[in-house]
């Protein structure tokens, strides 16, 4: 049988790209496509794909909520996160969404073909110099407790996360109610809860 | 006469995609790709593509500094700029380098075959406003 791979990124000529890459190796095949975060949820709860790789910058719903949305909808589901930075931040952020594999797009047309095949075999799969600065971040965490990083934002729903993307691509509060099927009022709650907790955020600092 | 191309980006995964758009038409060929700037100079002065198809971002040197040069170098050689950046103001600066076409990336897969083929026969080609699409001639 073969494994069954739904890509996600907002650039066509990238989805192209990987579409071409991984329909090289024998048994693998792009079961679907989709162009934002939320078309990839859907399309995968209809496709069941066996493996997921998702952009993480992606308008509506960025790869890295996704991927929570993914594994809250099937907590096996594996994961590829592609991202054009290695930044620590965003390195964390898709460990702590439950991503199993990890690939900058700089890499992918070498790195990708082992992350799904080592997501195949159930195992996890890093960018070679990414694996390095995780180790490194674990390690200083374990002895300082801290690693001195700029500050996440804890307090925020997995909701919260999706309602402030929507924002700051500009959409109103009825425009986010539409797209997230709340009402006005509920994502007008939502806007004043970020808000608030986003202020306390910067006077706490 | 095939239309000669030049590919230039420094994602590979971009570049592939960029191929296997491009590789729909038999009266296209492309004959190499480049990572960055400096190498896009170096093979356009070799090669003398027809067209170059040319990322902004990259590093060592970008992609409008790189049009410049193979403007100057090679001017038979006509550049279609590939960008991330839909801004008016990127749109002057890659015109203003030399590119006869410019049209942004995450309309590329609406828009490279138009392009290319107004670009291969040195018309303009410029995508507008991401929806709006003109041949300014």
């Amino acid at each position: 049988m073969k494994l069954r791979i739904l890509i996600a990124d907002d650039h066509e000529v990238v989805r192209r790209g990987l579409c071409t890459l991984l329909q090289t190796h024998e048994g693998w095949e792009v079961c679907g496509e989709a162009k934002d975060g939320r078309e990839a949820v859907e399309k995968a709860k209809q496709v069941r794909p066996d493996v997921v790789i998702l952009d993480v910058g992606m308008p509506n719903l960025n790869g890295l909520a996704a991927t929570r949305q993914l594994l809250q909808q099937n907590p096996q589901q594996k994961v590829i996160v592609l991202t054009i930075t290695d930044s620590d931040h965003v390195i964390r952020e898709a460990l702590d969404a439950g991503a199993r594999g990890f690939v900058l797009k700089s890499d992918a047309a070498r790195d990708l073909i082992s992350a799904v095949e080592a997501l195949q075999h159930n195992r996890m799969f890093f960018t070679p110099r990414v694996n390095d600065m995780v180790l490194a971040g674990f390690l200083d965490r374990g002895h300082n407790g801290s690693n001195g990083e700029s500050p996440k934002l804890p307090t925020l729903t997995p909701r919260e996360r999706e309602v402030i993307q929507l924002l700051a691509e500009g959409k109103s509060s009825k425009e986010v109610a539409c797209l997230l099927n709340l009402s006005t009022k509920t994502a007008e709650t939502h806007r004043s809860n970020i808000m608030r907790k986003l202020a306390f955020t910067r006077s706490g600092i | 006469m095939p239309v000669r191309i030049l590919v230039v980006d420094d994602h590979p995964i971009v570049r592939h995609g960029l191929r296997t758009l491009l590789g729909g038409r038999p009266e296209w060929e492309i004959i190499d790709e480049a990572e960055d700037g400096i190498e896009a100079v170096e093979k356009a002065d070799r090669l003398k593509p027809d067209v170059v198809v040319l990322d902004v971002s990259m590093p060592r040197m970008d992609g409008l500094e790189a049009c410049r040069r193979i403007r100057k170098n090679v001017p038979k050689s006509e550049v279609l700029i590939v960008t991330q950046d839909d801004s008016p103001q990127m749109m002057r600066e890659a015109l203003g380098a030399g590119a006869r076409g410019y049209i942004v990336k995450s309309d590329a897969a609406r828009d490279l075959l138009a392009a290319l083929e107004a670009v291969s026969q040195h018309k303009p080609f410029i995508a507008q406003n991401r929806g709006q699409v003109g041949d300014s001639e």
